[in-house]
């Protein structure tokens, strides 16, 4: 037997998914092991073993491929765990990287203080030398600078240097030159050099970019390398493959060398898993929704593949490369109810978290959270929260919402509970609006993929808000992005400055630019053993209007390159202005400006099929475990709602709500507007009965 | 009559959803733009209004515009009464139509639902030029309104989806910059985006519904700002600050003095006692004051408190016409922005007593420039304002530092520096330095907020410098025992080797290529007695080169070797009074 395994670690718990060659599928959780995290993996392994009653080096034997989601250069930013990195910049701007353009992003208070730098000042060493805007040099390099810089360096103790000039994305020769001064002086260090992390123009997104590569690259290296030691001791010969920020996997040794492109990976693999539902209906897009305990992450797939954004920022720091467009906020089922000073209901980002957690957890916890709400409201069973491992304590639910919220606005505990359910799952639509509407495109145009432990409980009234027609709960719905790692294809994004208006382009310069990209595209896929029948490169234009300060990436074919059709590209421009700031100006004849080249080449791997759910007929009432009392939000009331055992349902299976399918794992509320189908995955559809606007 | 009972949990709902559609059309600007003044700095606003101009939400970047919209939103709504359609759009900028600056021009946009009129959308920004005299706008030469300005009272430029091409082209004709009409359709393009958001959510719950709980929203933010006014003790209380040069007469002052009474849950700011207009263009107008005003009350307060009508309805601002904060027709009052950071200061002054964990030091002054001229790479003329080179520090507060190059008090770190890749690419010019400033900061406890030094090579002939701004005589002040900040300034070395020290309110054409300008922006003042700063504090700051070890023994008593970066404990015992670190 041959198998494949998805390992998603999580700040909790770590999610495994198996794949057997014969089409079987399996998930398991274990728990995270934050000191080390590979700790967890292998306990994971260990784990799958036993379930399938074999030695751990018997089961690593048949392993051909293990995709692994980590989660170690996120936290090392966030804890401030990263290597000690120095900076050689240019002369006279070594402050850009603390000054982020003197922003502070809470205007009226006076407490919000600046992010300390991932560099100190003192490490942040000025090289005089100088390129101007179109990279004619203006200076030549001081390469004593460079060198009494990495000199001090290395006597600090750096573990890795970042070299990033002005303008170097028109010119990298004195930043090359630089570099290969570096590791004369500093063999040892990681060196991230700006003209390879981002070749782009903007120099604070660069500079903050590659110090961040810098500082993540010594540890992730040094993770990747007790990982692979550690299945090497288990006689691990298979690929180990790791999930970055795009979506896409890598090798670890060329992840390594990009470590900034993992900074967000965590929920990066859950939109191609769930397209991978999705597609069981003819359906190649889909808003993906994913609530756990502390927070509710919305992303989108389009056209097969996840919505990417150029740029985002981690823990108030630029980050200027590919990554999955994700909404995050504060919404999950240990969010805090409380009432403001103006009388008004809020929920959260205050977290009760794991501890003390939710009052009805009973570990102390008074304050009222989300969790407490759906106890209340009857969406769970108070014996049968995590498989009934875990006891909630209704009692200390109904106080603390009585205590914090039903008395200061003077409701009645069950209408104190369907206030914070309604809150929060109007916080969550507009988590879900920010990825769709301010795009320019329409929720009501996807179906909604429901992931996570508590998504499944809300999402049928985030659906109501924003007229989504068509909610899947997918059999994975707790290990999603485990399950998506198998589905991932090998990516690597690449971008270059290239500055001129479409009107005079030079195709020959672009075909040069684009070429020499996919060039280095298709060697790092040879490198990962990706035959050339199964290489794509896409390529994309970034434009703007002439003297617009910012752009619109637009797709562009095959086609319109070989036959040099600048319109093509125009066009798609034109409406894609429209759609997300609400004119264009297509009929005024205003000039389009290239800013920048992007080519995306994929290895596509081969995916795993979903197993088969055995067929049944539309009538459930087989899986049916008895009744309870629920609140019914279309009604304002309280009703009876029936309670199925998700692990009986078949496909083919239909019910109506108000309805629950519980799972060891999930619990999913069918509202009376809707009814619930399963599917031959094992997917549960649930469809608005009315009211909905019939865009599936 | 349909349902009008309210929904507690509908009105937290809305007011969420509010905020996001102004949020989304201030994203609509950044990214449609052209003027870097909007698109990299964005010194704009965004906002909604009901039918009647009142307040619902606004998107704050540079708060100093957005306090005048809602009144300006009012005066269309009546000055258009019947002549209002779907479709339409409405520019606006005069500043004796309680505008608040010339080049502050605004887009207003009605929205109906079920052809009735429900709301507005707005929006505002520092437009690149604005006709008049200068290219850029500030004319510290000017006298009346006309020799700064084209006044654009509330016109209707769009009518029911058709521009109205000959009101269209007059405005357009007397604007120096192509930008400028394409950054107008982008106010209108952001507008567009807020009327589809809002539409949807009022067909949603239903004009009337949403009626009602809106107006419980502003009574429900109303509470929340009496509860803020409570918490000042009762009490009259007085401070003044002076703004140093009116543009024409060296050495000339003018004093601004505000009363404030706090009375249970009213809080008035009474500027009868400030000093009369002057006759350049250092006024400000009623809206830019109160505007000011506003935001510096806002930054004693809880920082969460939504922005809608109901949070103003408890302030009461009385600032009589003739004074250099409400100069009457036909001033010129193009700085009147620019009167925040004295105004600010004397707010500050005034409660610092009553609330002191709550007041900051004195924020840096605004000193600003703006550069224009032709751009040889391109054939074409840039304005670009250097908000890089203006951003100085905050003042401190108890238990807390000030911030570093933030700028002034009434952006608040809402606006940004422009990148220095973008600066060189949008301007001709050449950029040497921009980088913190040693020394700075007001020494104290908690520290001023940090300044900054900011060079670059002027790279084309017949440019054309403007500064604006104050902060060159006064520095920031320090606070219980803190220390002040350092001064601003602005210099021109022209290749020649002569050196030109501008004023705070100066034009200086035909400045040449190779031409050096440094721009000094202050630091914050201090807070607390800095012989109370933690040695280690104050040793990781000399180390850092932002603290010199000259000031850190003069100032903060403590002594570190300027090599080694080691704290001498014997010697600083010694200088701090035998109290040690």
């Amino acid at each position: 037997m041959t198998y494949r395994i998805g390992v998603d670690v999580g700040g909790t718990f770590t999610d495994l998914f198996l794949w057997s060659e014969d089409g079987e599928v399996e998930g398991f959780k274990v728990l995270s092991t934050p000191e080390d995290s590979s700790l967890g993996v292998m306990s994971g392994l260990a784990v799958i073993a036993e379930a399938r009653g074999l030695a751990v080096p018997d089961l690593v034997d048949q392993i051909d491929c293990i995709v692994h989601g980590t989660t170690v250069t996120t936290n090392a930013v966030l804890t401030r765990g990263g290597a000690r990195v120095g900076l050689l910049t240019t002369d006279g701007v070594r402050d850009a990287l603390e000054m982020r353009r003197g922003i502070r992003e809470r205007q009226y208070d006076n407490r919000c203080t600046n992010v300390v730098p991932l560099v100190p000042r003192y490490l942040r060493r000025p090289v005089r030398e100088r390129i101007d805007y179109k990279g004619d040099e203006l200076r030549s390099l001081d390469e004593e600078d460079v060198r009494a810089g990495a000199e001090l360096l290395g006597r600090e103790g750096c573990e890795a240097v970042a070299i990033c000039f002005l303008n170097s994305f028109a010119n990298p020769e004195h930043e090359r030159a630089a570099a290969d001064i570096v590791r004369g002086v500093l063999p040892q260090v990681h060196l991230s050099v700006s003209a390879n992390v981002l070749p782009t123009v903007r120099f604070y997104n660069r500079i903050s970019t590659t110090v961040l590569n810098a500082y993540v690259s010594p540890v992730l290296g040094a993770y990747l390398e007790s990982l692979a030691e550690k299945l090497d001791g288990v006689g691990f010969e298979g690929v180990l493959l790791i999930m970055q920020s795009n979506g896409g996997v890598a090798l670890p040794e060329v992840t390594a060398q990009r470590a900034a492109g993992t900074l967000l990976s965590g929920p990066a693999a859950g939109p191609v898993a769930a397209v991978a539902y999705t597609r069981e209906h003819g359906r190649n897009d889909a808003i993906v929704m994913d609530m756990g305990g502390t927070s509710f992450d919305a992303s989108l797939v389009q056209d097969g593949s996840a919505a990417l954004t150029p740029e985002g920022d981690i823990d108030r720091l630029r980050i200027a490369l590919p990554m999955l467009a994700i909404t995050t906020i504060g919404a999950g089922g240990g969010s805090i109810g409380w009432v403001d000073e103006g009388s008004l209901l809020r929920m959260g980002p205050q977290s009760a978290g794991a501890l003390p957690g939710p009052a009805c957890y009973g570990r102390g916890g008074e304050q009222p959270a989300c969790t407490d709400a759906d106890l209340v409201l009857g969406y769970l069973d108070p014996r049968y929260f995590a498989g009934g491992k875990l006891p909630l304590d209704v009692e200390r639910a109904r106080s603390a919402i009585e205590t914090e919220i039903g008395r200061p606005l003077g409701l009645s505990v069950e209408e104190a509970a369907a206030g914070m359910y309604r809150v929060i799952n109007a916080n969550m639509a507009h988590g879900v609006r920010e990825i769709t509407t301010k795009r320019g495109l329409d929720p009501r145009e996807f179906p909604m993929v429901v992931a996570g432990g508590a998504g499944a409980l809300h999402a049928c009234m985030i659906a109501r808000e924003l007229d989504i027609p068509l909610l899947l709960v997918p059999p994975t719905a707790s290990i999603l992005c485990a399950a998506g790692m198998l589905m991932s294809d090998l990516l690597h994004d690449f971008v270059r400055s290239m500055i001129t208006p479409l009107a005079d382009l030079d195709w020959d310069l672009l075909d040069d630019c684009v070429a020499s990209m996919v060039a280095d595209g298709g060697r790092q896929l040879a490198q990962e053993g990706i035959p050339e029948d199964r290489v794509r490169h896409d390529v994309a234009l970034d434009l703007r209007y002439l003297k617009q300060y910012h752009e619109v990436t637009v797709p562009v074919g095959r086609d319109a390159l070989e036959g040099r059709d600048a319109m093509a590209a125009a066009t798609a421009f034109h409406a894609r202005h429209n759609r997300l700031y609400g004119y264009d100006l297509a009929a005024d004849g205003t000039g389009i400006e290239l800013i920048s080249v992007r080519v995306r080449s994929m290895g596509l791997t081969e995916k795993p099929q979903l197993p088969r759910l055995a067929d049944g007929s539309a009538d459930a009432s087989a899986a049916i475990k008895g009744s309870r009392r629920v609140f019914v939000p279309e009604d304002e009331a309280f009703g009876e709602a029936m309670v199925y055992d998700g692990h009986r349902l078949l496909a083919g299976n239909r019910l109506a709500g108000p309805a629950l399918i519980e799972r060891t794992d999930t619990t999913i509320f069918v509202s009376s507007g809707f009814t619930a189908a399963i599917d031959e995955v094992g997917s549960c559809l649930i469809r608005a009965n009315t009211g909905s606007s019939g865009h599936e | 009559m349909s349902d009008t009972t309210i929904d507690q949990v509908l009105v937290a709902i809305i007011a969420r959803a509010l905020k996001a559609i102004t949020d989304e059309m201030s994203l609509c600007m950044e990214k449609t733009t052209r003027s870097p003044i909007l698109c990299e700095a964005r010194d704009y606003v965004t906002g909604l209004y009901d039918a009647e101009g009142r307040m619902l939400e606004q998107t704050e970047n540079l708060p100093i515009l957005s306090f005048s919209l809602s009144p300006v939103c009012a005066h269309i709504a009546e000055k258009f009464r019947g002549n209002v359609h779907p479709g339409d759009v409405f520019f606006h900028n005069d500043v004796f139509t309680l505008g608040n600056q010339n080049n502050d021009v605004a887009a207003f946009k009605p929205i109906f639902v079920d052809g009735e009129l429900v709301a507005w959308a707005a929006c505002k920004g520092h437009q690149a030029d604005i006709g008049g005299a200068v290219r850029g706008g500030y004319n510290p030469n000017a006298t009346e309104v006309w020799q700064e300005a084209l006044r654009i009272p509330a016109v209707k430029v769009i009518e029911k989806g058709e521009r109205r091409q000959d009101v269209w082209d007059l405005i357009f004709a007397n604007i120096r910059l192509d930008i400028v009409e394409q950054d107008m359709l982008a106010e209108i393009g952001s507008c567009t985006v807020g009327e589809r958001r809002l539409v949807e959510l009022i067909e949603k719950y239903g004009a009337e519904r949403f009626d009602a709980h809106k107006k419980h929203l502003f009574a429900a933010t109303r509470k929340m700002m009496e509860a803020e006014i409570r918490s000042v003790p009762n009490g009259v209380y007085t401070g003044e600050s002076t703004v140093y040069f009116d543009g024409k007469n060296p050495g000339s002052e003018y004093r601004i003095r505000v009363r404030i009474t706090v009375e249970d849950e009213r809080i008035v700011f009474d500027y009868s006692e400030t000093d009369p207009q002057t006759n350049g263009f250092v006024n400000g107008t009623y809206t830019s004051s109160a505007s000011a005003t506003i935001l510096t009350f806002l930054q004693l307060v809880n920082p969460d408190i939504p922005h809608n009508h109901g949070m103003v309805q408890p302030v009461e601002i009385i600032i009589p016409e003739g004074t250099i904060l409400n100069a009457a027709y036909p001033a010129a009052t193009t700085f009147g922005n620019h009167l925040c950071p004295p105004n600010a200061d004397a707010i500050i002054r005034a409660l610092a007593e009553a609330i002191p964990d709550r007041v900051t030091a004195g924020w840096n002054q605004l000193l600003c420039s703006l550069s224009t001229g032709p751009d040889p790479r391109k054939g074409d003329a840039y304005v670009d304002i250097l908000f890089m080179g203006l951003k100085g520090g905050s003042g401190a507060m108890s238990a807390c530092d000030g911030y570093d190059h933030i700028g002034m008090i009434d952006a608040s770190g809402g606006i940004l520096d422009q990148d220095y890749e973008m600066f060189e690419q949008q301007t001709p010019h050449t950029l040497v330095r921009h980088e913190y400033l040693c020394d700075s900061a007001g020494p104290g406890e908690f520290r001023g907020g940090l300044g900054v030094e900011t060079v670059y090579r002027v790279g084309a002939d017949a440019t054309q410098i403007v500064t604006f701004g104050d902060g060159d005589v006064e520095p920031a002040f320090g606070l219980f025992g803190g220390g002040d900040g350092s001064l601003n300034r602005i210099t021109l070395s022209y290749p020649g080797g002569d050196v030109y020290d501008t004023t705070s309110k100066d034009l200086v054409p035909g400045v040449p290529a190779g031409t050096e300008y440094v721009q000094h922006a202050g630091g914050g003042g201090g807070y607390g007695d800095p012989k109370k700063r933690s040695a280690e504090t104050v040793r990781r700051e000399v180390r850092n080169g932002v603290v010199s070890a000259a000031v850190a023994r003069s100032a903060y008593g403590v002594v570190v070797d300027p090599i080694s970066f080691e704290v001498d404990a014997a010697a600083t015992a010694i200088l701090r009074g035998g109290g040690g670190a």
